[in-house]
């Protein structure tokens, strides 16, 4: 819920610039914190539960669990680095996911063919849903957050049409065998980690080498200087949702064989804890700022807390007030380095040298 | 000191470990200690006086027995966010886990995993697809439950009439099972016009809304059939909301503080209650044979009860369901 007001608050304030030259030492720091609280949370369990918490079967299965996330989390990176917001992406997997099943359930085997098969549909939807929140966002000028609302119901309620609510449980043997449960060959490394991590290190080098990312950050940062210096900025938009929506596609599918079914009603909170994980992670909800390693580390905070707070026995409830409450630090922290740069003080001013200093010395 | 953000993360992530630290401390008994059986619970979701009942008589058994219980539950009804508990619970590597599995499919795999590691499985009210690897299975006879609650409609409706269920998620067995036994009364009965089941998704207000929908269909509806206690909430707002509250009877699955007060203001004309307590008791029997390597019964069908406005005050009221312990 803080994350729906957090982003209706952006939009009256997302105009103001940031200097490139004290953004990546700014975003570089706020990495760099959030990884030490999760260090610090992580060494606490290990503490609290030795024998069982920081030992490899543990941390694999939480690697594994973050994994659908993690391909999420690189869309949502993305759409918040422009200062926008994709809340359809959980009911896009569901949908995707759907639509796949449906495909694969109809070819009838249970071979490569067919899962190659899925995968392709399952993308194909993802991409569609992106393309057209992109559209409507980009060209008919209708604010992300409400577009967004629109396909998240709009997904969903199709994906209940097409099998009546009644999820379908027929998923092709090798994707849950290969993908779903299997590991890397000769390791224990889940494979629908590893998945997760290509992808992270593709999109991560998008966003942070090409000329691509850079034209992302020069939406966020300022969507109107972009377009007079010559940046397609609608096409730019529609290309970032679009991918937001393949990743989907792609998590629809890694769900499909994590869980051997669609799980039509799961997946209604998907959408705001990737937005919490990316926030936390460091991107700021006001566009021009974030990395997708943020990300990741956003997403293994909440996953550390569940396990841990799981494995030591207390009570669920608290997983929540924690994650809440390191959302409210991570925008605190971005707000007060917005306040640093506004005043003038980014790159060799006192708030954010201070910050960088004390990492580099 | 200045506050800078980084003095502030730093002293949060302090004061976060050192409030973990506490509550680690205030209610986690050292459960290794002796050789104490260390159980876990796992709900369907978190929260809910079925589960919490059931929790209930879990505690009792476990206490008589001398085993130390951990109970955990996700937010929602929702295998996406049962699984990640289970395997965390897996790695805590308790001797037993009870567990009320969210999705036939989904769950399969992450607790035959859990079997194979050894740790006594207990599936408790819900099932999977194959539970070849539990050591025992305890549910309600929920076909029974489906049938004594086409009954108790019947008896409020002896001329017959238009028939509806309200029901949760497609694919949760119990509540499946449920609408198969009342089908299979209601249409071996012919003065009943069985009108089929709509999904609530364990959304009060969606089933309001699918009541609403299906009252302007067929407005002379005489019975609805809800199927756990989110359909019963929704289904009585729905039908307030048409105005029928006379026409239409309502007879609810499950018997919670909620369902009891609709029951007292006579929104809701029956219950129909499982018993949660004897279904976590016998649990906790049947996972401690697994460990002690006895034998243990397979597939276990706890009974029903039907409560009413009449029998509220006497014999029913040990039927309802506890929001604590």
């Amino acid at each position: 819920m803080t994350t729906t007001e957090a982003v209706a608050r952006t939009a009256g304030t997302a105009k103001e610039t940031l200097r490139t030259h004290s953004l990546r030492q700014a975003l570089q720091v706020q990495s760099f914190q959030i990884l030490l609280v999760l260090l610090v949370v992580f060494l606490a369990f290990a503490a609290l539960a030795p024998e069982v918490f920081p030992t490899w079967g543990n941390v694999r299965q939480i690697i594994q669990n973050v994994s659908i996330l993690g391909v999420l989390g690189i869309g949502m990176t993305f759409v918040i680095v422009t200062s926008g917001i994709d809340l359809s992406i959980g009911s896009n997997l569901v949908f995707s996911g759907v639509v796949a099943a449906k495909a694969m359930q109809a070819m009838g085997d249970s071979g490569w063919g067919t899962a190659i098969v899925g995968i392709v549909v399952a993308v194909g939807c993802g991409l569609g849903w992106g393309l057209l929140n992109g559209v409507l966002i980009a060209k008919a000028k209708v604010p992300p957050l409400i577009v967004t609302l629109g396909t998240l119901g709009g997904a969903l309620g199709l994906a209940q049409v097409i099998t009546g609510g009644v999820d379908i449980r027929e998923v092709p043997a090798v994707l849950q065998d290969t993908i779903g449960y299997g590991n890397v060959p000769g390791t224990t490394l889940p494979t629908i980690s590893l998945i997760a991590m290509v992808l992270i290190l593709i999109f991560g080098t998008v966003l942070h080498r090409t000329r691509f990312g850079l034209y992302t950050f020069a939406v966020g940062s300022n969507e109107e200087s972009a377009r007079r210096v010559g940046v397609k900025v609608d096409r730019q938009l529609i290309s970032i949702y679009a991918l937001s929506g393949g990743l989907a596609g792609v998590a629809g599918i890694l769900s499909l064989s994590q869980y051997g079914t669609t799980a039509i009603a799961g997946q209604s909170a998907t959408n705001l804890n990737v937005i919490a994980a990316v926030v936390i992670g460091g991107t700021s909800l006001f566009g021009g700022v974030g990395t997708i390693f943020g990300t990741v580390v956003g997403l293994f905070i909440p996953a550390v807390l569940q396990n841990g707070f799981v494995i030591v026995g207390i009570q669920p409830f608290w997983q929540q007030v924690a994650v809440g409450a390191v959302l409210v630090l991570a925008v605190y922290v971005d707000q007060r380095r917005r306040a640093a740069a506004a005043r003038g003080h980014s790159g060799k001013g006192d708030g954010t040298k201070k910050l960088f200093g004390r990492r580099t010395t | 000191m200045k506050l800078t953000p980084q003095t502030a993360l730093l002293a949060a992530s302090l004061l976060t470990a050192a409030s973990l630290t506490a509550c680690a401390g205030g209610t986690a008994p050292a459960g290794s200690t002796g050789a104490q059986p260390k159980l876990t619970f796992i709900q369907g979701v978190a929260g809910d006086e079925f589960y919490v009942s059931m929790q209930c008589g879990i505690n009792a058994a476990a206490k008589t027995a001398g085993a130390t219980i951990n109970t955990q539950g996700p937010a929602k009804f929702d295998p996406t966010l049962q699984k990640p508990i289970v395997d965390s619970v897996v790695a805590s590597r308790p001797d037993a886990i009870l567990i009320a599995p969210t999705d036939v499919a989904a769950m399969q795999a992450p607790l035959k995993a859990a079997a194979a590691a050894g740790i006594k499985v207990v599936l408790v009210d819900t099932t999977v697809q194959d539970p070849a690897f539990a050591a025992s299975s305890i549910a309600s006879d929920n076909k029974g439950g489906g049938l004594e609650a086409f009954k108790a409609i019947k008896n409020l409706n002896p001329a017959g009439g238009k028939v509806l269920v309200i029901s949760t998620d497609p694919g949760v067995s119990t509540a499946d099972a449920r609408v198969a036994g009342f089908e299979e009364g209601a249409k071996a009965d012919a003065s009943f016009e069985y009108l089929g089941v709509q999904y609530s998704h364990n959304d009060p207000a969606e089933a309001a809304k699918l009541v609403s929908a299906a009252l302007a269909k067929d407005p002379d509806i005489v019975g609805v059939f809800a199927a756990n206690t989110f359909a019963a909430e929704g289904t009585a707002t729905g039908i307030r909301q048409a105005g029928k509250q006379n026409q239409v009877k309502i007879v609810g699955f499950d018997a919670g503080p909620a369902q009891v007060k609709q029951l007292k203001e006579g929104v809701v004309q029956a219950l129909i209650a499982q018993e949660p307590a004897s279904i976590g008791t016998q649990g906790v029997e049947q996972a401690l044979k697994a460990i002690k390597g006895e034998s243990t019964t397979k597939e276990i069908q706890t009974g029903f009860k039907q409560i009413t406005a009449e029998n509220l005050s006497g014999v029913g009221a040990q039927y309802v369901y506890k929001s604590s312990c």
